[in-house]
């Protein structure tokens, strides 16, 4: 019955195909073509000497990239920063949305101050702290001394600390907007409903609230994964993915492969295997949602 | 007669097209941005469009793309077959990966051109016997020292005193200390540490050096002057890796001491270029190695005022082999994309030319000249001086320096040796890692 609601005659579906040809064609162009593309270099003896006349190699790009021990570093790496960044950005969102919420409703153009880091382009950001953070030059390093407290911000122990805090005071924004999103969709009905049952304070938020953000949690957490995962800029002008490897991501990884080592066809499997790992998780996370959502 | 008189019209507006498109093009330069390299160019531009470009008919112009990653779009837009400039960037340890992007250039090395240059900075613009680049500018690093603080230490008896103490308890020995061109590297470590304050808090500045870590190819160039010292070297006349060597690994333990010891800053492990710039420039840093590039930079008062007048340059401290140090050279190419080959050309060789080169020296570029032409433009430059004497008697590139492979391996090095210096790998694995790199690039293995 509700499927016969919400579908489309033949006219409508005739006139839905003519208005997506557009946007199909340009994502076919878009994304379509460089992705077919990769996936050719990727089976191919691809330099950058002969990007227009390349020969099929085979599965042996993905053999080296697999075979790469930096590959499995960097890999650690990225997957171990996202979880830790995803965590606590989702913590820190959440609970900024419960304190902010009753005065954000009342002041809703704070929301736009807030938003303000994620505004800064990554690369921008790394730039704006190898400067802040500089012993000599830095305006954090030089308040703290003044306070008798020496710190050096990107100093071999502290580099993995700043380069995460750097991450998480850029992209928590983020995860509060769709966090407040989702609370301010909680009908007031129900929370009086819920009040007059006796759930008020933590017991309200765990038992009424949490439930019902758990789809926006999800969906933020995964976004954010995904973008911890495949973090590059403020590392690479911070760090360059020293010392040693021990800030080499995923990306940077990838990045090194194909520009400084001319190893263009593993570069390009790799991607093609991370784009891969991608959409499964995208798929089955997509899947885990609307699941719930259902429910 | 109107009929007529249209065609006639016509004919001249497609002759003067003809006559136009035959007449030489107008050329793009791709070049350095920022710094003395960027306002001399721009000069030395404005006087070929007013002169040989004017008669030819042919303008150039240039673009510059930022510093940031500058040879990884180029070496995209070359591979794309780009058309957008004619005129390229050249380095001396890139050379041989844009040499398939570029087009030898050996017809303009005339016997008045290597009158000009010395042979060795022509060569360093050569890959496999072919010239693809002219010099513009000489690299090479400099000891960058505090003169008021040295020479303080060489008078003061106190200093002396305490000098003799802390290299006897660092480094085994009681040292005397000496003048910086004197040094050798223990003196220079001995230095150092009498210079960080955690060691003697009676310094007058915080660290005794600062040392680039990051993560980067370029530190690599800064650092292997040590090796060079001891005579180490990436192969052997037969091409065989060497670096699995004691001159390797003194080279590391340098730095290394120095960073266990804390006489460079805490988060050098960030640092390259402007950082090592910025520390020495706030007066907190006694001594560095450093390009020859920043002393155009630190004599600024403006920029850095607490060095005003209280900095000099000499070359690196010393190994058994004497000081060295690594050189290399940019200049500018031909692109193979170009259409307008002739055009470039023209350009370039006007660029090699005695009165274009000493121009471009004169307004703050670097160009290893001769020396009766360095003596003539070095007025107020004792670097450029300095520069054409150090590369001649202790400049060296590495055996591979110029390959196709050699931006690949100091990225290994980098990688790896920052990674011992941080504790991340130990001596043996650094060197194994860089090693078998090396086996697999040269084909070794």
């Amino acid at each position: 019955m509700a499927a016969k609601t919400i579908g489309l005659d033949q006219g409508d579906k005739a006139e839905a195909r003519v208005f997506l040809a557009g946007l199909c064609v340009f994502l076919a162009l878009m994304l379509g073509f460089p992705t077919l593309a990769n996936l050719w270099y990727s089976f191919s003896d691809v330099s950058f000497q002969n990007l227009a006349s390349t020969d099929f190699v085979g599965l042996r790009h993905y053999a080296d990239a697999v075979a790469n021990p930096r590959m499995w570093t960097a890999l650690g790496f990225s997957v171990r920063f996202a979880l830790l960044t995803t965590a606590i950005e989702v913590g820190i969102g959440l609970v900024l949305v419960f304190v902010l919420h009753p005065l954000l409703t009342k002041r809703p153009w704070l929301t736009g101050i807030l938003m303000l880091p994620m505004m800064v382009s990554p690369a921008l950001m790394g730039v704006m702290y190898r400067l802040i953070l500089n012993e000599f030059t830095g305006l954090v390093p030089g308040y703290l001394e003044l306070v008798g407290i020496s710190m050096n911000f990107l100093g071999r122990a502290n580099v993995y600390a700043t380069l995460v805090a750097i991450e998480v005071l850029q992209w928590t924004p983020f995860a509060f907007l769709i966090l407040l999103t989702a609370r301010q969709g909680v009908a007031y009905e129900l929370e009086e409903a819920a009040a007059v049952d006796g759930a008020t304070g933590l017991r309200l938020f765990l038992h009424v609230i949490l439930p019902i953000m758990l789809p926006a949690i999800a969906i933020v957490a995964f976004i954010r994964f995904i973008d911890g995962f495949r973090v590059f800029d403020h590392i690479f002008v911070l760090t360059g993915g020293g010392p040693g490897t021990q800030t080499t991501s995923i990306s940077i990884h990838i990045y090194k492969l194909f520009f400084v080592q001319n190893r263009l066809g593993e570069a390009v499997a790799l991607s093609v295997m991370l784009l891969v790992a991608a959409l499964a998780l995208l798929y089955f996370g997509l899947k885990l949602v609307v699941r719930r959502t259902a429910r | 007669m109107k009929r007529s008189g249209i065609l006639a019209a016509c004919a001249a507006i497609v002759g003067g097209v003809l006559t136009a498109t035959s007449a030489f093009a107008d050329i793009t330069i791709l070049a350095w941005p920022g710094g003395p390299a960027e306002t001399a160019l721009r000069k030395v531009v404005d006087s070929y469009n007013d002169t040989v470009g004017k008669e030819a008919g042919s303008k150039a112009n240039l673009l510059y793309f930022s510093r940031d990653n500058f040879f990884d779009k180029m070496l995209s837009d070359s591979a794309a077959g780009s058309k957008e400039f004619d005129v390229m960037l050249t380095a001396t340890y890139n050379i041989g990966k844009y040499a398939p992007f570029m087009t030898p250039i050996d017809e303009l090395a005339t016997d008045a051109v290597k009158t000009t240059f010395p042979k060795a900075a022509l060569d360093s613009q050569s890959y496999e016997g072919h010239l693809y680049g002219i010099p513009t500018d000489l690299s090479l690093h400099f000891l960058y020292y505090r003169k008021d603080l040295i020479d303080q230490l060489l008078s003061d008896d106190a200093w002396k005193a305490k000098y003799r103490e802390i290299s006897e308890e660092n480094l085994g020995t009681a040292m005397d200390p000496k003048a910086p061109a004197d040094w050798t590297w223990d003196d220079y470590i001995a230095t150092a540490l009498f210079f960080t304050k955690s060691i003697n808090p009676d310094s007058p500045v915080r660290y005794g050096t600062v040392l680039q870590l990051k993560n980067l190819l370029f530190n690599i160039m800064v650092w292997q002057g040590t090796v060079q010292s001891y005579g180490g070297d990436w192969r052997d006349a037969d091409g065989n890796i060497t670096v699995n060597s004691d001159a390797y690994r003194k080279g590391l333990e340098i730095y290394k001491k120095l960073v266990d010891l804390e006489a460079t800053p805490g988060d050098s492990n960030s640092y390259e270029y402007a950082e090592a710039n910025g520390a020495f420039g706030t007066g907190q840093v006694a001594f560095m190695v450093q390009w020859s590039a920043a002393y155009a930079e630190l004599i600024d008062p403006k920029q850095y005022p607490a060095v005003e007048g209280k900095f000099d340059i000499t070359h690196e401290p010393a190994g058994p082999e004497g000081p060295k140090t690594h050189f290399h050279s940019l200049g500018l190419g031909l692109s193979k994309n170009s259409d307008k080959q002739d055009e470039a050309k023209k350009f370039l060789a006007y660029l090699a030319s005695e009165p274009a080169i000493t121009m471009y020296a004169r307004e703050g570029g670097q160009p290893p000249l001769n020396e009766d032409l360095i003596k003539q433009v070095s007025a107020g430059r004792p670097d450029i001086l300095a520069q054409g004497e150090q590369a001649a008697k202790y400049g060296m590139v590495m055996n591979g320096g110029t390959s196709a492979q050699a931006l690949d391996i100091y990225t290994v090095m980098a990688e790896n040796f920052t990674g011992y210096w941080n504790d991340a790998l130990d001596i043996d694995t650094a060197i194994g890692n860089v090693e078998t790199a090396m086996k697999k690039a040269f084909g070794k293995e």
